[in-house]
């Protein structure tokens, strides 16, 4: 079953502005899903329409099987959601704001507080509990926020940026806890600017680029369809080598180094070792994995050609 | 129905006015006291009405009018701008609550803090003054029912304006010149016949003029059409309110 459908979704802006071209998307029940892409790609948008945020201008979005629009009232209660900005009520402590939060996915109060305990224990925030929001730093702030997005206990969590200036240990803290929560059961789909959070956490990834998905399946996969693995060969001289040969594999060098890009590593890397000592004394052979980083900017850097 | 979600929102909004009593609910009073205290006292003796009420009691029920149009009014325009400007009306929007729970919630707010500052000007006037009330279960009607209409007002207003100056702006240009003019002061036949024409077409007249019937048991023109006007504007602006949050208007792209 998929927890959010997706079909043919389009939204253009009040001015002309078409953010998103008729995008299809399904995202399975308890997967940790990935929605990345440049700035203005369409991730916020989309996020906005799933949450009712910003109105559709055509095309169907479903949460676990039920219309957004026709079932408002049941696909909200089943989202979470922790926006890009953060937007703390400024009146309340964090313990009352949570509790409000709860209350107006209809928990019951006694219920709501009990909630609202067990997340900020979690997010190791109890000890703030009585503090109002401007008196938290930006890390507390964020986690209040995906707290906010966790007290009335939703399948599904959507985090749109969760560890935008967030220092390195709060993040990783975060990551364990996301990575935990998706385990019990929660459904996540999560948007980064941060390719390394994309590729630790999610199973599953779609990429995104002026409206329209642009690639979409497994996070392996991805990576290893669309990235290629760096091979360096240091040698003890380059003067033998003949870089204008037309060669099975991309060729570039450093000033005492060859440098090949390579899908198959595994399969090429002895054919290339054999093939360069013939040509000079090998010093060092270093292999650098593919990454989703190296997919995401070649598939962004292809569709803006 | 979420009612659950919905009786928690209207919580939040009557408990968001009195954590800032100092700000909402006193400044309001101490206002209507010196007013009070200002017209009444002082320039009151000096007054005489044709139709024989004292003056101060006369301005009781305007000056109590006032201040629950002006308090309602705020608290729901100023709660849905701070939303706005702060950017957590989103929370609210993201809510699996209809249009008409959502600009209910609001509503409600703004109609208790403008009937906390109409009972606390009555009471105080109650104290200070020799004015009673004629009819309560009616005073608490126009009460209500004005602070309900305003409240919606400001729900409309919140939801339009684009900066708190424009807020301010419907406050001190449309809302307190309709007050002034609609007779908290004095009576319309004291004013010349084209004024006290002009003055039938201010709806916040009949809504003074209301209050006045009902807690002074003296009405200067007809407290039917005073009881037509306030339902009346009190379901065109509920609609309104609600429409906007239903459809989204100028808060959702």
């Amino acid at each position: 079953m998929n927890a959010i459908e997706i079909q043919s979704l389009k939204k253009t802006y009040h001015g002309g502005e078409e953010a998103l071209k008729g995008i299809d998307l399904n995202i399975p029940k308890g997967s940790f899903f990935g929605l990345l892409g440049p700035n203005g790609a369409g991730k916020t948008t989309t996020i906005g329409i799933l949450t009712g945020l910003i109105n559709k201008s055509s095309g169907m979005t479903k949460i676990m099987n039920y219309d957004t629009i026709r079932d408002f009232k049941i696909t909200r209660k089943l989202i979470g959601l922790s926006p890009q900005e953060i937007n703390l009520d400024v009146f309340f402590s964090i313990k009352e704001i949570l509790t409000f939060h709860a209350g107006y996915y209809g928990i019951k109060k006694k219920i709501a507080k009990e909630n609202t305990n067990l997340v900020l224990n979690k997010l190791g925030l109890y000890h703030k509990r009585n503090s109002k929001a401007r008196e938290l730093s930006g890390g507390m702030k964020r986690r209040v926020q995906i707290a906010k997005a966790l007290v009335h206990d939703p399948p599904i969590l959507i985090l749109d940026e969760p560890t935008a200036g967030v220092d390195i240990e709060l993040r990783h803290m975060l990551w364990n806890y996301l990575k935990e929560i998706n385990k019990e059961g929660k459904t996540i789909l999560l948007t980064t600017h941060y390719i390394e959070e994309a590729e630790k956490l999610c199973d599953n990834i779609a990429i995104i680029n002026k409206g329209k998905i642009i690639t979409c399946g497994s996070t392996t996969n991805i990576i290893k369809e669309k990235s290629n693995n760096i091979i360096e060969i240091k040698l003890e001289s380059l003067d033998n080598i003949d870089f204008n040969l037309d060669y099975d594999f991309k060729l570039d060098h450093s000033s005492s180094s060859i440098i090949i890009k390579s899908k198959t590593v595994h399969k090429d890397i002895n054919f290339i070792i054999n093939y360069f000592k013939d040509k000079s004394k090998i010093i060092d052979v270093k292999v650098i994995n593919g990454s989703l980083e190296d997919a995401f900017l070649k598939l962004t850097a292809d569709k803006n050609e | 129905m979420n009612s659950t979600g919905f009786w928690t929102f209207t919580r939040r909004e009557i408990y968001r006015f009195l954590v800032l009593y100092n700000q909402t609910i006193i400044p309001g009073l101490l206002s209507s006291l010196l007013y009070i205290i200002v017209f009444g006292t002082t320039l009151g003796s000096r007054i005489e009405l044709d139709n024989g009420i004292e003056y101060i009691n006369f301005i009781i029920p305007g000056l109590t009018m006032m201040s629950v149009l002006n308090q309602a009014y705020q608290n729901s325009a100023s709660s849905i701008m701070q939303g706005k400007y702060l950017k957590f009306i989103e929370d609210i929007l993201i809510l699996p609550l209809s249009g008409f729970q959502i600009s209910s919630g609001y509503i409600i707010g703004g109609t208790i803090r403008g009937l906390i500052s109409g009972i606390g000007i009555i009471v105080i006037c109650i104290i200070l003054t020799d004015f009673t009330v004629h009819n309560y279960p009616m005073t608490l009607f126009y009460l209500i029912i004005v602070s309900w209409t305003f409240s919606a007002f400001g729900v409309i207003v919140g939801v339009f304006a684009k900066t708190w100056d424009a807020v301010g702006s419907f406050s001190n240009f449309i809302i307190l010149p309709m007050t002034f003019l609609g007779g908290v002061f004095y009576s319309l036949d004291m004013l010349p016949p084209f004024w006290r024409n002009i003055s039938y077409f201010n709806p916040i007249y009949w809504m003074i003029n209301g209050l006045r019937y009902s807690s002074l048991g003296f009405a200067e023109t007809s407290p039917s059409m005073s009881f037509i006007v306030c339902i009346s504007f009190c379901l065109i602006f509920n609609f309104i309110a609600t429409l906007l949050f239903t459809t989204g208007y100028k808060i959702k792209s």
